[in-house]
């Protein structure tokens, strides 16, 4: 008898893992074309029809994927790295653009489409990343495009160039390296930007993690615009007065057809969000400034920020 | 057949000491990763240097304390030891900024400069640290038959507070009060140490 329960058990048990391991299945339509493991990084490459994805691990939920649409090189399916191209219309000038975290190196590339006489550098720590970004994602060696195999922060500490435009997004996924989020990051980041020059950056607004970015950032930036994009946010941080929405229209308008861009910076500016960061609904008055001896990126990613109410 | 006696305030204050020292020398490993990511990266080989250097500094650390208690059998030898890496914990905060710069500035971020920045960190604090649990285990030892149950006993308090030193360090310290109050904290608690050592061997009733 209970041998026979057993038995029974046993085949139960199989079976349900068969009907798991089979809806599982069912549920990703993605061909999973190559993995690689990385110094750094598990990295996973899946295709969907004209779609290629990177991604970091099996966890579809927690890991930020990079989407490349091999039918049309201007389209950015990832509605966040539109906004970091908001940038444009922030800058005095477009003669120069830095990139930490290149990934698939979407945004990178549609930048140095659209402008191809302007130098866009893009810092990578992963070799393996740049590998499969040339390889899938439709990224070539091009003049005036250049990658650079770094950790972003020992990049800039010796890079003596300034940038009109620095975009940082090298965080994705679960890991968020405590270094390039804390204000001596930024401070570095600032001296590194040329007269007029802006930082755009990705920011993952689920948790108090955002908070403190958001104020750090604030802390060496004076002016910080939200723009809110499925999910993610985009900081958009410069120095001096806070610019009026009918000027950055009229470079909006100016760069749009100047670039001839493919998402139209006129249609972004409707987003801005110029959120108060201190005394504000949206950033909680009680996140601390992140810094080099006290930054607990962990600690306050584990921490749900619910109700975000953006005006 | 009794090698030696240690009287039982100095086995109480041994043992208390393997588990805070465990405790300092694997939290410092973890404080260690935030003094080096600024300047190195965060990445597997900045880890892999912590790891080698620390291990480095233990058998270091087990090499001298082994041959100091067979020549000097006094519980001096780990009071002071302690008490040194103390003194070094707390020059860290204040000097750990510059060291790691001028070692980005002058040999760059490869694989050497992350080892001799962790070395220069790590290596001459935990070495001392290390020379503890064999000192401890032959200050413990009565009979050559027992030894293997005192060095049991040692290693598994000192490894009980390592595990306790890295969860502290990183989900309450790291998160609450900064890494340079933390290392701060760390050098109380050392120096704290090595003064219910040296207390307890002045009342050893020998």
């Amino acid at each position: 008898m209970l041998v026979r329960l057993l038995a029974a058990g046993i085949i139960g048990l199989v079976l349900s893992a068969a009907v798991l391991i089979a809806g599982s299945e069912a549920q990703d339509s993605r061909d999973l074309i190559e993995s690689k493991e990385s110094l750094y990084n598990n990295i996973y490459v899946y295709r969907q029809g004209p779609y290629y994805s990177m991604t970091f691990g099996y966890n579809r939920t927690i890991y930020t994927e990079s989407i490349y649409n091999s039918l049309d090189d201007r389209d950015l399916p990832v509605v966040y790295t539109r906004f970091m191209t908001a940038s444009l219309m922030y800058a005095k000038n477009v003669n120069s653009i830095l990139e930490i975290g290149f990934g698939g190196g979407r945004t990178a590339w549609y930048l140095h489409r659209f402008l191809p006489q302007v130098p866009v550098t893009s810092v990578e720590l992963d070799p393996a990343i740049v590998e499969l970004s040339h390889k899938y994602f439709g990224i070539k060696d091009e003049p005036n495009f250049q990658v650079v195999n770094r950790d972003g922060r020992i990049f800039l500490g010796n890079s003596k160039d300034r940038y009109d435009i620095i975009l940082i997004d090298a965080y994705r996924g679960p890991f968020v390296p405590f270094h390039l989020l804390t204000k001596e990051f930024y401070q570095i980041v600032k001296d590194h930007l040329a007269d007029g020059g802006v930082v755009a950056q990705n920011i993952e607004p689920s948790t108090m993690l955002f908070d403190s970015a958001a104020k750090t950032i604030n802390a060496v930036f004076p002016q910080v615009d939200f723009y809110v994009a499925e999910g993610n946010v985009v900081t958009i941080a410069y120095d001096g007065p806070p610019r009026s929405n009918d000027d950055l229209d009229r470079v909006a308008r100016e760069r749009d057809s100047a670039y001839n861009l493919h998402y139209s910076l006129h249609d972004m500016l409707a987003q801005r969000r110029q959120t108060p960061i201190q005394g504000g609904n949206v950033i909680d008055p009680k996140a601390k400034v992140l810094t080099d001896d006290f930054a607990p990126v962990e600690a306050l990613k584990a921490i749900e920020a619910h109700n975000r109410k953006w005006q | 057949m009794a090698i030696t006696t240690a009287s039982r305030l100095l086995a109480i204050s041994i043992f208390f000491n393997a588990f805070v020292v465990g405790g300092v020398l694997m939290g410092f490993e973890m404080l260690g990763s935030r003094y080096l990511f600024p300047y190195f990266g965060g990445g597997i080989g900045t880890w892999a240097s912590l790891i080698s250097t620390v291990l480095c500094a233990l058998s270091i650390g087990y090499f001298a304390g082994g041959a100091f208690v067979d020549r000097y059998h006094s519980a001096r030898i780990i009071a002071g030891a302690i008490l040194l890496a103390a003194i070094y914990l707390a020059l860290v905060p204040a000097t750990a900024d510059p060291v790691m710069a001028n070692i980005l500035k002058s040999i760059g971020d490869g694989p050497a400069a992350i080892l001799l920045a962790s070395a220069a960190l790590l290596l001459i604090p935990l070495s001392l640290l290390g020379t503890f649990s064999p000192v401890a285990v032959g200050l413990l030892t009565r009979s050559a038959e027992k030894s293997g149950g005192v060095a049991g006993l040692v290693y598994g308090v000192s490894t009980i507070g390592n595990v306790a030193g890295t969860l502290i360090t990183t989900f309450m310290l790291i998160p609450t009060i900064g890494s340079r109050s933390i290392t701060y904290l760390y050098a109380v608690a050392l120096a704290v140490c090595a003064g219910i050592l040296f207390l307890s061997i002045r009342k050893k009733s020998l």
